[in-house]
C-alpha cells in the first residue's frame, strides 16, 4: 500500500506542477506571432525590431524541407502557426488544397515594393491573393579559382570537364540536378516529355556523374571552403557563409546562362491561424525596404524580391541579380508526373 | 475487522507487475505502436503529396524489386557484413587484453568516453582527418611519404572505416564481459594436454565465449545495416545504403509506403538476428545442463553398466 500511495503522491505533484505551468503560460497574454520557417531564415535582428515596434512577440519553429513542413501540415501538427514559408511548388499545392487564407491587401501597403519579376514568375498566384513572396533565389555553380586557375566553361558543361574530376559535387536534389540537365539541353525544367527526360538522364549518367565525387546537400560549403571540393552545385548563401571574407575573391559564382532551377520562398497564412492580424503586420513589416535590407544583408542575398531595399543595403557585391534568372525555371508541382523523374533519379543515384 | 494479508509470493508478483508497468507502457507506446504503423503503411497506397491513402496494396513491395534498389541492398549487405567482421576481429583481442588487465575500470571508462560526444561531431572529426586537405594527408605530405593528398574519403573504404570506429565499442563490451567470466586455467589445461597456443584459443576459448561473439555480432551488424549518417557524410556518389533510401523516400520522394517497406527489411533482418541470438543462448544453456556433475555421473554409470555385460 505504501508504494501505491507514494506513486499517487508523485503523480499528483506532477499534475499540479503541470497545471501551474500552463496557468502561468495563459496569464502572459502578450500579443504573439507563431512562424514556421526554414532553419536560419529569420534574422534575429528583425525579430527584435518587430517586437520593439509592435509589441508582438515572435515564436519560431523551423523545418529543413518542404516535404517535412507539408507532412506536418497534413498531419494537423502545424496548427497554431500564423505564417508558414513554403517554396513555390508547395505554395501552389497548399493553395490548391485550400489550406491557406485569402490575404487582406488593405493591411499590406508595402506589397507595392514586391518586384514584378517575382510576381511574373509566380504563376500559381500572380495577384498575391494568398501569398506574399519572401525571397527569390537560385542555385548555381561556385568555382574555387585558386584551385581552378585555367579557363573553364561557365555553363553546366563544366561538370563534363575532366580536369576537375573527383573535385566536383552536385546537390543531392532530384529537381535541381535533373532541371540543370534539362535546361542545358534547352528543355523546360518542368518537362513531362519522356524522351527529353531520358536525354537528360543519359547526359547526367554518361557525361557528368563520372566526374563528380558525390551528391551533397549537407556539407558542401565546409568542404568547398577547405579546398576539398573545387566546383560545387550549390546555393550561394551556403557556400559564402562558410568562407572567410578574404577568400571571396577567389570564388566565381555563376548561374549558367542556359538557366537552371530557381526558387521563390513565400509567406502564407494557414487556415486556423489565431493571430491573423499580427501575421499581416509581419508580412507588411518585412517588405518595408529598410527592414528588407536588413534581411538581405544578414544572408548576403541580392535584392531580387523587393524593389526598394537596395539603397538601404550595406552589402553591394551580389552573387547574382534577377537578370541572371531570366532563363531559369521554378519547380512546378508536377503531381503524378513526378514519378517520371523519380524513376530516372533512382537510376542516376543508385544504379549507375 | 481482519485485515487482508497477501501471501508473500503473490504480493511479490503484484509488485513486480506494478514496477514493470511503466516500462510496458513505454514499449507499447513508443515501440510497438510505431512498428505497427510502419507495417500498416507498407501495405497502403502512397498519397500523391506524402502520407498514405487507406487502401490495401502490395505496390510498395513490388517497387522494391528493381535493379537500382537491388544494387543498394547488396552493397548494404556487404558493407555491413565486412564492417561487422572487422569489428569483432578487432574486439576479440581487445576484450581479451581488457579481461587480463589490472586496469579494467580505467579501460572500460576509456571505451565509453567517446559516447559523451555526439556521433555527428565524431563523423565530422573523421572528415577533417581523412579529407584530401586533412590532418592525415598533411602529415603524410610532411613526412614525404606522398607528394599529393590521397583520396581517402568519399568512398566505400572511408564508410567502412568510420562505421568500424563508431560501432567497435558495441563489439568490445559484450566480448569483454564473456571473456572476463572465462576460466583461463582451461587454457593452461589445454596446453598441458598438448594443444598449441592457437589451438587452445580456437578450440577451448571460442566455444566458451560463443554467446559474447554472437551478441557482439548482432550489436554491431544491426545498427550498421541501418546506418544513415555515415554513408551520407563520408560516403561518395556510390555509397548509398538502405538507411539513406528510407530517408530519401520520406523526405524527398514522398513515398511513405516504400520507405515503410524498406524499414520492414531492416526490422526483419534485426528480428532474425535476435532470434538467432536467443536460440544460441538456449542451446548453450542446454549444453551446460548436459555437463552438470549429476549428468556426468549418470553417463559414467551408464558406461559401466554397459561394460559389465
Amino acid at each position: 500500500m505504501k508504494h501505491i500511495r507514494l506513486i499517487l503522491i508523485v503523480l499528483l505533484a506532477g499534475l499540479l506542477g503541470f497545471t501551474l505551468i500552463s496557468c502561468n503560460r495563459a496569464s502572459k497574454s502578450a500579443e504573439k506571432l507563431y512562424l514556421y520557417n526554414w532553419t536560419y531564415y529569420t534574422p534575429d535582428e528583425l525579430v527584435a525590431k518587430f517586437k520593439k515596434e509592435t509589441g508582438i512577440e515572435i515564436i519560431i519553429d523551423n523545418f529543413a524541407s518542404n516535404e517535412e513542413m507539408f507532412a506536418k501540415v497534413m498531419a494537423g501538427g502545424a496548427e497554431g502557426y500564423d505564417i508558414i514559408f513554403p517554396s513555390s511548388d508547395y505554395t501552389s499545392i497548399m493553395i490548391n488544397h485550400g489550406l491557406v487564407q485569402e490575404l487582406d491587401h488593405s493591411l499590406l501597403p508595402n506589397l507595392k515594393y514586391v518586384s514584378p519579376t517575382v510576381t511574373e514568375k509566380a504563376d500559381y498566384d500572380p495577384d498575391l491573393k494568398y501569398h506574399v513572396p519572401y525571397f527569390m533565389g537560385s542555385s548555381g555553380i561556385a568555382v574555387n579559382t585558386a584551385r581552378v586557375p585555367f579557363e573553364y566553361e561557365r555553363t553546366w558543361a563544366i561538370f563534363a570537364d575532366q580536369r576537375m574530376a573527383g573535385r566536383m559535387t552536385f546537390l543531392d536534389d532530384m529537381r535541381e540536378v535533373m532541371g540543370a540537365a534539362l535546361k542545358h539541353l534547352g528543355y523546360s525544367g518542368n518537362t513531362t516529355d519522356e524522351r527529353e527526360l531520358d536525354e537528360a538522364t543519359a547526359l547526367i549518367i554518361n557525361e557528368w556523374k563520372p566526374n563528380i565525387i558525390k551528391f551533397d546537400s549537407e556539407s558542401f560549403g565546409k568542404a568547398f571552403s577547405r579546398g576539398e571540393f573545387w566546383v560545387v552545385h550549390s546555393y550561394p548563401e551556403n557556400v559564402f557563409a562558410e568562407l572567410p571574407a578574404d577568400m571571396w575573391d577567389s570564388v566565381d559564382f555563376f548561374i549558367p546562362p542556359e538557366g537552371g532551377m530557381m526558387y521563390i520562398d513565400n509567406m502564407v497564412i494557414p487556415n486556423g491561424a489565431k493571430n491573423v492580424k499580427n501575421a499581416h503586420k509581419f508580412m507588411n513589416f518585412i517588405h518595408d525596404p529598410k527592414n528588407y535590407a536588413i534581411f538581405l544583408d544578414e544572408f548576403d542575398f541580392p535584392p531580387t524580391t523587393n524593389t526598394g531595399a537596395e539603397r538601404y543595403m550595406k552589402n553591394d557585391a551580389f552573387f547574382f541579380t534577377d537578370k541572371d534568372l531570366v532563363n531559369s525555371d521554378l519547380n512546378d508541382d508536377l503531381g503524378e508526373y513526378l514519378d517520371l523523374y523519380n524513376a530516372r533519379w533512382q537510376k542516376i543515384r543508385y544504379e549507375h | 475487522m481482519k485485515k487482508k494479508v497477501l501471501k508473500p509470493a503473490k504480493r511479490e508478483q503484484l509488485l513486480g507487475m506494478l514496477y514493470s508497468f511503466p516500462m510496458g507502457i513505454w514499449f507499447t507506446v513508443f515501440f510497438t505502436v510505431p512498428l505497427a504503423i510502419i507495417i500498416l503503411y507498407s501495405f497502403m497506397k502512397r498519397g500523391l503529396y506524402g502520407g498514405v491513402e487507406y487502401s490495401f496494396t502490395l505496390e510498395a513491395y513490388k517497387q522494391m524489386i528493381n535493379p537500382s534498389f537491388a544494387k543498394v541492398l547488396v552493397r548494404t549487405l556487404w558493407i555491413s557484413a565486412f564492417s561487422t567482421i572487422l569489428c569483432v576481429l578487432i574486439a576479440i583481442p581487445v576484450g581479451y587484453a581488457m579481461a587480463k588487465s589490472k586496469h579494467q575500470t580505467l579501460l572500460l571508462f576509456l571505451i565509453i568516453i567517446p559516447f559523451w560526444t555526439n556521433s555527428l561531431i565524431r563523423i565530422y572529426a573523421w572528415i577533417s582527418i581523412l579529407s584530401t586537405e586533412g590532418f592525415l594527408n598533411s602529415l603524410l605530405i610532411r613526412l614525404g611519404i606522398v607528394k599529393e593528398g590521397l583520396h581517402l574519403i568519399y568512398n566505400n573504404g572511408s564508410v567502412i572505416l568510420v562505421l568500424v570506429y563508431m560501432y567497435l565499442p558495441f563489439a568490445i563490451l559484450p566480448l569483454f564481459t564473456t571473456i572476463d567470466k572465462f576460466d583461463f586455467f582451461l587454457l593452461d589445461a589445454a596446453r598441458d594436454l598438448g594443444a598449441t597456443k592457437l589451438e587452445s584459443i580456437v578450440k577451448v576459448m571460442f566455444p566458451n565465449i560463443k554467446s559474447g561473439l554472437s551478441t557482439a555480432f548482432i550489436f554491431t551488424f544491426i545498427p550498421i545495416f541501418g546506418a544513415y549518417t555515415v554513408p551520407l557524410l563520408v560516403g561518395g556518389k556510390d555509397s548509398t545504403m538502405i538507411g539513406n533510401i528510407i530517408v530519401d523516400q520520406v523526405s524527398k520522394t514522398r513515398n511513405w509506403p516504400l520507405a515503410s517497406a524498406f524499414s520492414m527489411i531492416l526490422t526483419i533482418a534485426s528480428l532474425i538476428g535476435v532470434f538467432w541470438m536467443l536460440a544460441s543462448a538456449q542451446r548453450e544453456a542446454a549444453a551446460k545442463n548436459k555437463n552438470t556433475p549429476q549428468a556426468y555421473e549418470q553417463k559414467v554409470r551408464a558406461h559401466h553398466r554397459r561394460g559389465k555385460r
